[in-house]
């Protein structure tokens, strides 16, 4: 399903192409709003909903339910977008759907001068006012991305597209993006039907540079089957220090995009597998949407052995 | 003459016949008025596809699709492609596949992806044996017959090196290590 998450600066109209996009797409769309109003009720009594406008840092706490605020987030994002084509404006979902091959992810700027203006004239603020409104605004998403992601909101690498809206409308923008999202659309239709009906998805890919051996057998098995992958994607961060610097990360070694599944293979002896095991186990608490499955060193031998042994193909 | 390998009875006929009604009502029930098409893996689908069908209440087509392994280009591995392809059109269709049985899930994961690029109205899985342990591939399993370990299995179409296909029940191989 198509998803297209929108990053925005206060001011830039980010919130309006959203709309405008959901309305000509006929995608269903996702904000803080609603998630504030209909999602996180479920879980938060009014203080704690008050904690979670203010801050980002209470979203890792854990909620009535079991999970961390930031969890049942992204679990919510993540059955929402099962649905039907959505768009997402903010709640970090430029990094939870960072690796999802439906999505795209825009950001919409406009220059400082531009956004102040036009905070003046949405809320009848003099211009001091609304540079404080515009600053406090980037500053709470910068802060949040930050706090859940360990990421810079700002990075242009975590977006396909960066719109400055200075220099076009929010009914242009739009425009444009409908076009971007039906170019990709016809894109993917080609190359699925390509990948299924001819060689290997990976076959004509550049190899990544394996860190060990034992990846590199197991991406052949998968190009085998024809099943797409990527390679170490995405970082997860599992732990955070009180000033929310990442102390802890995991970065799963494969990701099979089209089953959204991450797999990450240890062939290290089991003296060395309690340091990743806790890491898994960070990251199920913290990310419990995401599909991940740990090959252990005899289950991988065990693998091989079947793929040696004469072509048993039936897996 | 091959000499026999030693086997103890996992599931037994008589477990098998319930297990598959039970199966083959259900799916009764769920697709009644959607004349969904059936398609089993061969070669180790084939007795449970057949028993299956012949429990339904339900008009329904059936087709049947097989994999080898060819020579790769670039992989020392090969490559896994459709040695059968289907003979009805399921674009549109309500598509229910057949396994013996799903473990890791990547020869599931290939077929699926040929199936899904046919555009059908829907796609579901029915397996007769699970190991959802040693799954690597996350596809949802709809019908389910037996959850199993990694025991090596034979009979009711599975084979070990061709042999065993034939035996009404399915039994665990003790002699020989997966």
């Amino acid at each position: 399903m198509l998803i297209v998450t929108v990053s925005r600066e206060a001011g830039s109209l980010g919130d309006e192409i959203a709309a405008l996009l959901s309305m000509k797409l006929g995608a269903a769309l996702v904000t803080r709003q609603l998630a504030m109003e209909q999602w996180l009720p479920e879980i938060a009594n009014k203080y704690e909903l008050h904690m979670l406008e203010e801050s980002p840092r209470f979203y890792l706490r854990p909620a009535s339910c079991g999970i961390s605020y930031a969890a049942y987030l992204e679990q919510r994002l993540r059955s929402e977008v099962l649905r039907g084509p959505s768009i997402i404006v903010g709640l970090g979902s430029q990094l939870i759907f960072a690796d999802a091959p439906n999505a795209l992810h825009i950001r919409v700027t406009a220059s400082d001068e531009v956004r102040r203006s036009r905070l003046m004239q949405s809320y009848c603020l003099d211009s001091d006012e609304a540079a404080r409104l515009m600053e406090l605004g980037d500053r709470k998403h910068k802060r949040y991305i930050s706090m859940l992601f360990g990421k810079d909101w700002s990075d242009g690498s975590l977006y396909h597209l960066t719109l400055n809206t200075g220099k076009m409308d929010a009914e242009e923008a739009a425009e444009m993006l409908v076009k971007v999202v039906e170019t990709r659309e016809i894109r993917k239709q080609s190359a699925l039907t390509q990948a299924v009906h001819s060689s290997p998805a990976a076959g004509a890919r550049k190899p990544p540079a394996f860190k060990h051996p034992a990846e590199e057998e197991f991406a052949r098995i998968l190009d085998m089957y024809s099943i797409e992958w990527e390679y170490e994607p995405r970082t997860f961060p599992v732990e955070w220090d009180a000033e929310g610097n990442v102390t802890m990360a995991f970065s799963p070694d494969f990701y099979l995009t089209r089953f959204d599944t991450y797999i990450e293979l240890t062939t290290m002896d089991q003296k060395y597998v309690t340091r990743k095991n806790k890491k898994m186990r960070k990251l199920r608490e913290l990310y419990p949407g995401i599909n991940i499955r740990i090959v252990y060193k005899n289950d991988f031998y065990s693998l091989l052995k079947r793929f040696n042994y004469g072509g048993d193909t039936k897996e | 003459m091959r000499k026999e390998n030693q086997h103890k009875i996992l599931i037994s006929e008589e477990q098998l016949r319930n297990r598959v009604t039970e199966i083959g009502t259900q799916i009764s029930h769920d697709y009644q008025g959607k004349h969904p098409v059936i398609i089993s893996v061969l070669r180790g689908g084939f007795y449970f596809v057949a028993d299956l069908t012949r429990q339904l209440t339900i008009p329904a087509h059936i087709d049947f699709l097989a994999i080898g392994v060819y020579p790769g280009a670039t992989s020392k591995t090969g490559v896994v492609r459709i040695t059968k392809d289907l003979e009805v059109d399921i674009s549109g269709r309500h598509v229910i596949m057949v396994e013996d049985i799903v473990r890791t899930g990547l020869t599931l994961g290939y077929l699926y992806q040929h199936l899904e690029s046919h555009k059908p109205a829907s796609l579901n899985i029915c397996t007769l044996l699970d190991n959802p342990d040693e799954r690597l591939v996350n596809i949802p399993i709809k019908y389910r017959g037996y959850t199993i370990g990694d025991e090596f299995v034979i009979g009711y179409g599975m084979d070990y090196k061709e042999d065993y296909r034939h035996l009404p029940y399915i039994a665990e191989i003790i002699d020989v290590k997966r």
